[in-house]
């Protein structure tokens, strides 16, 4: 049980990928996206192996469409894989195999998708999607979070009519560069979209600090300052 | 604000990093550090996170550690402020502490090995992680990792002006054969990041099987409810 949503803001090109689960350590996936490529996330009985081969397809050119036949072709389990991909262009697909379990679906928009299984009904789906385009000019990351926020307040993950919790959380946003802009992880909490919120908003205070540290060195004051100083503002 | 132990493994081959920080959401800077068949590096002190790719593709394409080094300080006029570590296939590790950046950052080197310590309770907390990591040497390399790190949080941790200061950020990486990590756990923002990482390691380990194997048998796959109950009773 799992839900997710992936997308290439529309303005900028980033890619982002917003995804909870029940499952410990959801964030280690980062072979999943890659800058000025795609995102490939796969789900639901998922083959680690699955996602650096389609983004490999995809860095050769091969459109999203083409590459679903291809793994369909060389996987006798193909009806219990669930994943979504998105190309540089915004071409997006997704699939659910029909072996997964209920309730399992998704929805393909002009340059998202959201996509889960083990989950409460469609109406999971359609809360990451509205809660994704609550706020369509805001930066992708902050789109991100409100999605899963939507997800989860729509009822998240259920099986036997029993909700399940949210044991994991990860929020990942490449630009041009290699390495991500945004990489904010909650590996194993009793409420996790709560605190994946806490942390995204505490790291929102710190990015400017954190990016001045690395580029500027000689002209930034130290972390323990800078906390302190934080601190007091928030008084 | 941060202590660090790099290291590949001798009997595997797998290359991995833990470090621990006062800054939040230091698996950050972790992106791209270790590469399978390849090496692992980091850069603290002032983080460049561009410079883990960086070593890593210098590696790939047949630099020792050694040059790699030398191509990261050459190509970077903030050098000074970096504290970096580089671990190549041979398992050779070059340590640069840049002279900017505060006087109790220090380092150790030993074999297969680098810790990096940057205002770390001084030499005390990184002679502990090394002295850890030497004794465990029947263990897989993410538990030597990770009981080093707890070595370095007994001998003091993170010292600041006023005094010690909370680990609240943490991370735990391994690759070993395959173009993906074999362990990627995180803690971003803690009181006690550190403890919160054996915690989730705990959890997690008798889990890792469990989320390769459905993948691979999905016909014979129990749900992930009902193996974590499983779990829960094995231990009562």
């Amino acid at each position: 049980m799992t839900y997710s949503i992936i997308a290439r803001c529309p303005k900028t090109g980033r890619f982002g990928v917003g995804s909870t689960t029940f499952s410990i350590a959801c964030g280690r996936r980062n072979e999943s996206v890659r800058p000025n490529v795609g995102i490939s996330k796969s789900q639901a009985f998922y083959l680690r192996g699955v996602d650096p081969l389609v983004l490999n397809l995809l860095a050769q050119g091969y459109k999203p469409e083409r590459i679903v036949q291809i793994l369909n072709s060389d996987d006798p389990d193909f009806e219990y894989r669930q994943f979504a991909i998105i190309d540089r262009e915004s071409n997006v697909i997704a699939h659910t195999g029909p072996k997964i379990g209920q309730w399992a679906g998704h929805i393909v928009g002009p340059y998202y998708a959201t996509y889960g299984n083990g989950l409460a009904g469609p109406q999971t789906v359609q809360g990451i999607e509205a809660g994704f385009m609550k706020n369509p000019d805001a930066p992708l990351e902050y789109r991100l979070l409100e999605a899963l926020e939507g997800g989860h307040n729509a009822g998240g993950q259920a099986t036997k009519g029993r909700y399940r919790p949210e044991r994991s959380a990860w929020i990942r946003v490449v630009d041009r560069l290699e390495y991500p802009e945004i990489d904010i992880r909650v590996d194993l909490h009793d409420d996790t979209i709560a605190e994946i919120r806490r942390v995204f908003e505490e790291f929102k205070r710190y990015e400017t600090y954190y990016s001045n540290r690395s580029n500027n060195p000689a002209d930034t004051i130290s972390e323990e300052e800078f906390s302190s100083r934080l601190k007091s503002n928030n008084r | 604000m941060t202590y660090t132990i790099l290291a590949r493994c001798p009997q595997s081959g797998r290359f991995g990093l833990a470090t621990a920080s006062y800054s939040i959401c230091v698996g950050l800077h972790c992106d791209g550090a270790a590469r399978s068949n390849t090496g692992v590096s980091f850069t603290q002190g002032s983080f460049r996170d561009a410079n883990n790719r960086f070593a890593m593709n210098l590696i790939a394409q047949g630099y020792s550690a050694r040059q790699a080094m030398g191509e990261l300080l050459a190509n970077d006029p903030q050098s000074d402020f970096r504290h970096i570590g580089i671990i190549d296939r041979e398992g050779k590790v070059v340590v640069h502490t840049g002279t900017r950046i505060a006087a109790s950052s220090v380092h150790r080197v030993g074999d297969g090995y680098a810790v990096l310590g940057d205002m770390a309770a001084g030499e005390k907390v990184i002679d502990a992680i090394a002295t850890a990591y030497d004794s465990m040497g029947s263990l897989d390399l993410e538990e030597r990792l990770l009981g080093s790190l707890e070595s370095g949080r007994d001998a003091g941790g993170i010292r600041g002006s006023k005094g010690r200061l909370p680990e609240r950020s943490v991370a735990l990486v391994v690759f070993g054969k395959r173009d993906f990590s074999d362990v990627d756990l995180r803690v971003d923002m803690h009181t006690a990041a550190v403890d919160e990482l054996r915690r989730l390691y705990t959890d997690y380990k008798p889990h890792e099987a469990y989320y390769l194997q459905r993948a691979l048998s999905p016909r014979n796959a129990i749900p992930s409810m009902e193996f974590a109950d499983m779990l829960k009773k094995e231990e009562k």
